[in-house]
């Protein structure tokens, strides 16, 4: 009899352990180890060692020349720095061979029948194994119908439209890695409503096109959930690369306003935060792109003091959380200063995987490659299969799901609240602890739990 | 003054700044389309170009009345080369040659830019001596905007001098009228429109030095302004440079007071009344020239 209750002791005890201990192991299938990471010394974005015969192919289609030329750069230099690590460690095991990561970039120049023709020749004559794209909804959707149409793996991590994967836009082949309009808007009336719990009055200042659009909606429709006290005291939606905002800065001014939210992206932020200084406005602007440094420098520590930035590569304070991270912060930021030639020593490929942009950039590669590793082929059913419902940690110890439903991104954001330099070693943690010198950079950081935020699902969408 | 009055006289003040900005770049726009008939598309790649130089200009001797002098003086040196070697060639093949030489010359200043000073946007802040603001009848203005609107009416003023008060002036109308006949009076008519195309392409770079404290200077710089420089120089009429400075005028007052009350409609305020003007005068409101 005693046998018998300690056999049913134990197996009790053994179902708790497993119903605790087991999820905890099993949390996230795969992630990026710094450990695993290779000598990255002889790395240069300007110099890159390109791997010969049979390769995993990745095609950066985004635009390299035109104006929005550097965003390309910007894209380029951390996924060559992902296959760069991949390639040092000897590759990726794919169809029962080592095969090292090749990165293509492919030039869009920003406009869609640039897109399909590059992105088609990429499939059809680089014969790429993956889509990696980019600067714009409109032209990400041109990608993602041509990775339909030829069955080609697509990865979206910098276009934000909830609207590419809705049920007339979404394909089996896309997955979308980056966060999303809807998300972001929702993000930072959380952040107000339930967090911050400060200012009521705000001014919604968008460009008026689709994106613009989608990223008003989602903070309003944020604000009603999680702010409902709070009051919009005037909405504006103004054209693509304006010139002059001191007509809607002065509505703004006179409207009460104690916060703008904008979704504007460079250079239409930069410009409306830098004519708002100019003009002796200092109201505090939510935004998701106002984090250029070049911009952040001339604006000033002032000028850039309290702006709230709903970023997508960021962890809770510090920053810096183990040894493993700063090394690979380390790794990146020193070639910065002491190899890399222009445009990649500029402010902005200063931080890298520290933070940002450029961190997120590499992270999503690292998830990518990963997926391709753990598939153990470049087939794309078999991506497919292996990407849907995955889980991945990042480097800052943020864990990315992929909804298996819609192919989006479920995660964790994070408002960041700019501080003057010498209030900023609360987020920096490692010397010289700052972000920069001459502007306000990432100080108090505040989670926005990804439940609470979940991507938008389109409730036609039917799988 | 009220608040609310202190904003719609902010308001009026702004559109008059925007204005002012815009007949800097379409005076110049107006004076090489308008008096000499050439279609010069690469008008606003010369305005970026000067935003460009005088970032160069600042960041080595930190002079900001430096930047206005040298970058726009450069930029019309190479205006008149451009027209000196190229589009002289193509002149007399009409339009289609010069609009086609244009995009191309437009092109290689884009692509040098970014040869030159990479892709990334660049920082000019306003000089020193023109930050803040200046309260008048309690509304705070920025220095900076009116030292545009000044600056503008100063422009203009010379031209409109040497224009129609000086005996040059009289020659580049007289040319442009009938370069023939002025030609065989003994007057170098290619050397007039080669100096008339240089002044159209240092006025692009005034305005290109004068704006890029207020806008991030990047390669698409030139996209932003050009369309509504050109929209300026149509509605004005060809060649009139009284045209370009009242239509620039209601142009930035269009702009201003369209965000303050029919924001939706603002951006499109200005074709609106280009096509109503067009409607009614298809030359432009003051055009001389077809």
């Amino acid at each position: 009899m005693k046998s018998t209750k300690m056999i049913f002791s134990a197996i009790i005890a053994i179902c708790c352990f497993c119903l605790v201990a087991v999820p905890q192991t099993l949390a996230v299938n795969d992630a990026f180890d710094p450990g695993k990471m290779a000598d990255m010394s002889d790395f240069d974005p300007s110099n890159p060692v390109t791997p010969s015969g049979d390769t995993i192919k990745i095609a950066i289609v985004a635009s390299f020349s035109g104006p929005a030329a550097f965003v390309g750069e910007i894209f380029y230099a951390p996924v060559l720095w992902a296959a760069h690590d991949i390639n040092k460690r000897g590759g990726i095991m794919v169809d029962g061979k080592r095969k090292k990561v090749q990165v293509i970039r492919a030039d869009h120049m920003s406009q869609v029948p640039q897109a399909k023709k590059i992105t088609e020749r990429m499939v059809l004559q680089e014969k790429v194994d993956v889509l990696w794209g980019t600067n714009g909804s409109h032209l990400m959707k041109v990608i993602n119908q041509v990775a339909k149409k030829y069955k080609t793996i697509a990865q979206c991590t910098a276009a934000l439209s909830d609207d590419l994967y809705d049920h007339k836009n979404f394909t089996r082949y896309s997955f979308m890695t980056s966060f999303q309009t809807d998300q972001i808007g929702r993000a930072a009336a959380y952040y107000y409503g339930q967090i911050r719990k400060k200012e009521k009055k705000f001014y919604i200042l968008c460009q008026d096109y689709l994106f613009g659009h989608a990223m008003a909606n989602g903070f309003k429709k944020g604000l009603k959930q999680y702010f409902p006290e709070a009051e919009i005291v005037g909405e504006d939606y103004h054209k693509l690369f304006l010139t002059d905002f001191a007509p809607y800065l002065t509505k703004i001014k006179a409207s009460g306003a104690e916060v703008v939210y904008t979704g504007d992206w460079i250079p239409d932020a930069a410009n409306l935060a830098k004519q708002a200084r100019q003009m002796g406005m200092m109201l505090p602007f939510a935004h998701t792109f106002l984090d250029e440094p070049n911009f952040l420098h001339e604006v000033g520590i002032e000028g850039t003091k309290g702006l709230i930035q709903i970023g997508q590569y960021a962890t809770t304070n510090p920053n810096f959380k183990n040894a493993g991270q700063i090394m690979v912060y380390r790794a990146w930021n020193n070639l910065w200063k002491n190899k890399w030639t222009k445009p990649f020593n500029t402010y902005t490929f200063k931080h890298g995987p520290g933070g940002g942009n450029i961190g997120s950039y590499m992270m999503q590669t690292y998830w990518l490659l990963s997926v391709i590793e753990r598939a153990g082929s470049t087939d794309p059913e078999k991506i497919i299969k292996t990407w849907e419902g995955d889980t991945y940690q990042l480097l800052n110890g943020k864990v990315m799901t992929m909804r298996a439903v819609d192919h989006k991104a479920i995660q964790d954001l994070h408002a960041i609240e700019y501080v003057p330099p010498e209030e900023q070693k609360v987020n920096f943690n490692i010397e010289p602890y700052r972000w920069y010198d001459g502007c306000s950079g990432g100080g108090p950081v505040s989670r926005i739990p990804a439940d609470k935020i979940m991507p938008l699902l389109d409730p036609e969408l039917k799988r | 003054m009220d608040p609310v009055t202190a904003m719609y006289v902010a308001q009026g003040i702004h559109g008059l700044a925007y204005g002012m900005i815009l007949f800097l770049v379409a005076s110049g726009l107006t004076l090489i389309f308008g008096m000499m008939g050439i279609l010069n598309l690469a008008h606003a790649s010369f305005f970026m170009l000067s935003a460009y130089i005088s970032y160069t200009v600042l960041q080595v001797t930190g002079n900001f009345w430096l930047a206005l002098l040298i970058a726009p003086v450069v930029s019309a040196v190479i205006g008149i080369l451009m027209e000196r070697f190229l589009l002289r060639r193509v002149h007399a093949s009409g339009h289609i040659g010069e609009l086609i030489l244009t995009v191309g010359v437009a092109l290689v200043i884009l692509e040098s830019v970014k040869v030159f000073w990479g892709t990334e946007n660049l920082p000019l802040p306003v000089p020193e001596f023109l930050q803040g603001l200046v309260s008048v009848a309690g509304l705070e203005y920025p220095i900076y905007r009116l030292f545009i609107i000044a600056l503008a009416l100063v422009l203009l003023a010379i031209l409109t001098v040497i224009l129609y008060k000086t005996r040059l002036g009289m020659v580049v109308r007289a040319a442009v009228s009938d370069a023939d006949m002025v030609n065989a009076l003994g007057v170098n008519v290619p050397l007039v429109f080669m100096a008339v195309f240089g002044i159209g392409t240092w006025m692009a770079g005034i305005a290109g030095v004068a704006i890029a404290p207020i806008l991030t200077v990047f390669p698409g710089l030139a996209d932003q302004m050009g369309m509504d420089a050109f929209m300026v120089v149509v509605t004005g009429g060809f060649g009139s440079l009284g045209g370009a400075f009242l239509v620039s005028t209601i142009f930035g007052l269009l702009s201003s007071y369209g965000v303050q009350f029919v924001s939706a409609l603002a951006p499109v305020l200005m074709f609106i009344f280009m096509a109503i003007v067009l409607v009614i005068k298809p030359m432009g409101l003051f055009g001389e020239r077809e």
